[in-house]
């Protein structure tokens, strides 16, 4: 006969003998315990892709990501699409991790072929499709097992253009220029005097150049960058992204730089 | 908690109209236990110039005796007080040189300054820990209600007050102030100072 | 430390918090109510937008400030104005202030354990046809007050309302009391020098000011109706009545 209650209608346990005082029985825990397992699911990014930069322009929204999917130091993948068309009015880009994306990619083409499915004409626009990232974003954050990422969302509808951000954390806002990761600290500054308050006049090759020269200032400065990237444009007749764009780069400077190591004199 | 707060208290200085105007309260505590409600931070320098002090209460006496020294030493030396500017330059550096283990104080300095037509202008200075000076030309604040007395300082204050108006001012901004810091309060004092005197006032505040 | 190399196991908890910087505040008046907040949005010393609202037209008599963690925030008003609708279609009418305040305060502490980040600040007319402020702290704790600052710059701006509101340090002129409510024109004022003070001296306050101005049902608009950038929200003109007003803050 037991004669610890608290066991009783549980499975027996033989590793121990439950009739000692000393060490005290453990409990048999209940299956269901959530902690049982010492649940591991905080991950940390593994493949990442570094900044993705978007700004507002005269015909609607244009947004660039480099093709680089790094395994930590390593250039890893050199040819990533991190840019994304869902449906035909927006374009979403990731940075952070790409296992991640690619999942976050599965959902958004459920939704839009269930979107198309129930046949009755209503398509899916950018700012449905930030909302919905937006829940499972901040869904996943809250029970402590985020997407690794940082995204843009950005596309054109009923002539409105739309453009916003969302992170692992469920955080998001709008503006007329945005950028993530790295981005934010070293392109924002050159968007924003760039395209702020000029939202409504600029030009598609005025926005594409702002975007390429920031990509040039990016690929210099930030380690984990590319020199090559997509630059995907939304605007009224739908989503374009581009073939990837190889820049053209200048290292001679380098041999001017005095006082970081390296040089002998 | 950090040292800069184990014993409480705040000072803020303020420039008024051919004035300026430095304030403190009156606690000294233990952490959240106040122990007096007479503790002086602000100590005259010469007949118009005062330096407040606040932050570790031992550090208030160490430095008030250690200017005291290098105040009289100047005098000796140069046969004439120290102006303003001249004494929070010397706070500054005796401040400096403890750089990597300093005097837990962060002082404000306030004086009317000799100009070079012999008239005298209004002049505050504060300096952190280890003696970064800050030239304000309004007010400046220190210890631990200083966010709070930035924020009433920032509503209250005005440009070009006068003595009794910028007593006002003074007083107000740092009596609300401490009413919202747990280690800062229990009574304050106000010295208003104009090129010929100096007005000193004890204010009654909450004793809570 | 971290350091990118493999060589020793790394350990890093996730952290579903942050801090999104900005400022709210809520004064109360004898028959109306003013709600505030900054429009910037921060993360660290990085500004992310100009314009993210903080401030929220709930009912046309009820209006609630949010601050802290954004994602947090938004999530927490979408929540609210759920269970708002809900109670329209189950009475056929909007919730009165003070049960929407008692709302709150249980949809904050049913998250006891893993709390909403978010200060909130609910200004309003009460049924009785007075201002009416309620503060609440991140797990539910509540009260009724006639003013409040909350987030990044409280410390700056509520001493200034202490003085400025409550009078606090102010002895009346002889043979006089201090008002218990001032009017609407002064209130505006020192919401204003609020803003451009805490604006002044905290890096996370400014680039623009939303003031909302909630009026009991039947009190002109006289106090506001010469300034400019001022929108009204309400759904109709008889009852109580809600107004944005929109003005900049400094960028920098």
């Amino acid at each position: 006969m037991d004669h610890f209650p608290t066991n009783w209608g549980r499975p027996r346990n033989d590793a121990h003998d439950a009739f000692n005082t000393y060490p005290l029985h453990q409990r048999p825990a209940p299956h269901t315990d959530t902690f049982a397992e010492g649940v591991q699911r905080t991950q940390q990014p593994i493949v990442t892709g570094t900044s993705v930069l978007a700004i507002k322009y005269k015909d609607g929204i244009m947004m660039t990501a480099d093709t680089l999917a790094s395994y930590g130091s390593l250039a890893r993948f050199k040819s990533i699409q991190r840019l994304h068309a869902v449906g035909e009015s927006t374009v979403i880009g990731a940075s952070g991790d790409m296992s991640d994306f690619q999942y976050l990619q599965g959902l958004l083409d459920g939704l839009v072929t269930d979107e198309f499915t129930a046949g009755d004409g209503d398509a899916l626009g950018p700012a449905e499709v930030h909302e919905y990232l937006a829940r499972v974003l901040y869904a996943r954050r809250s029970k402590m097992n985020p997407l690794w990422n940082s995204l843009l969302v950005g596309g054109v509808k009923d002539g409105e253009s739309f453009l916003a951000y969302v992170d692992l954390l469920g955080t998001t806002y709008t503006a007329s220029t945005l950028a993530t990761g790295y981005g934010a600290y070293i392109a924002l500054p050159l968007l924003r005097q760039a395209v702020e308050g000029r939202e409504a006049t600029l030009g598609a090759d005025e926005a594409r150049r702002i975007l390429t020269e920031s990509m040039r200032v990016l690929f210099y400065r930030d380690a984990r960058s590319l020199n090559k990237f997509q630059i995907a444009t939304v605007t009224a007749a739908g989503v374009d992204i581009s073939e990837p764009i190889v820049l053209d780069t200048a290292w001679g400077f380098a041999e001017g730089i005095r006082g970081y190591g390296g040089q002998t004199q | 908690m950090s040292i800069m707060q184990y014993n409480g208290g705040s000072v803020i200085a303020m420039v008024g109209k051919d004035c300026v105007a430095i304030a403190s309260d009156l606690r000294l505590g233990v952490q959240s236990l106040s122990i007096a409600t007479n503790f002086q931070k602000i100590f005259p320098v010469t007949d118009r110039l005062y330096l407040g002090l606040p932050g570790l209460a031992s550090d208030v006496a160490t430095l008030h005796e250690r200017f005291r020294l290098l105040t009289n030493m100047y005098t000796i030396k140069e046969e004439r007080e120290i102006e303003p500017e001249t004494f929070a330059q010397l706070v500054s550096s005796t401040l400096y040189e403890k750089r990597f283990g300093p005097y837990f104080i962060e002082p404000v300095v306030a004086g009317m300054q000799k100009t070079p037509s012999g008239g005298y202008k209004p002049f505050i200075a504060a300096t952190d820990l280890i003696g970064c000076l800050n030239f304000a030309k309004d007010f400046v604040v220190a210890g631990t209600a200083s966010e709070k007395l930035f924020g009433v300082a920032e509503g209250l204050w005005e440009p070009d007050l006068e003595a009794e108006d910028l007593f006002e001012t003074i007083s107000q901004t740092l009596l609300n102030a401490v009413d919202r810091d747990a280690f800062s309060g229990w009574g304050a004092v106000v010295h208003v100072i104009t090129k010929d005197k100096v007005v000193t006032r004890k204010l009654k505040g909450r004793m809570d | 430390m971290p350091d990118g190399s493999f060589a020793h196991p790394q350990e890093r908890q996730f952290n579903p918090y942050s801090e999104n910087g900005g400022t709210i505040l809520a004064i109360a008046g004898a028959d109306f109510t003013v709600v505030a907040g900054d429009t910037r949005q921060s993360e660290g010393y990085s500004i992310q937008t100009r314009y993210a609202p903080k401030v929220f037209k709930l009912t046309d008599r009820a209006v609630l400030a949010v601050n802290g963690f954004a994602a947090d925030g938004n999530m927490f008003v979408k929540k609210v104005k759920q269970r708002l609708e809900w109670y329209r279609h189950a009475h056929a009418k909007d919730m009165p202030l003070r049960a929407i305040a008692r709302l709150i305060q249980t949809m904050l502490y049913a998250q006891r354990f893993f709390p909403y980040y978010v200060y909130n600040i609910l200004g309003g007319i009460e049924e009785d046809g007075s201002g009416a402020v309620y503060s609440f702290d991140p797990v539910g704790s509540y009260e009724r007050e006639a003013c409040r600052a909350a987030g990044a710059a409280q410390a700056l701006v509520q001493p200034f309302l202490d003085n400025q509101i409550y009078f606090k340090n102010q002895q009346p002129p002889a043979g006089s009391s201090h008002p218990v409510h001032l009017p609407l024109p002064d209130v505006l004022s020192i919401v204003i020098d609020s803003f451009t003070g805490a604006t002044e001296r905290h890096i996370e306050v400014g680039d623009g000011l939303e003031i909302f101005v909630i009026l009991a049902k039947g009190r002109s608009t006289q106090g506001f109706d010469g300034r400019s950038g001022v929108q009204e929200l309400s759904t109709t003109p008889e009852g109580d009545r809600v107004f944005v007003i929109r003005r900049e803050l400094k960028k920098d």
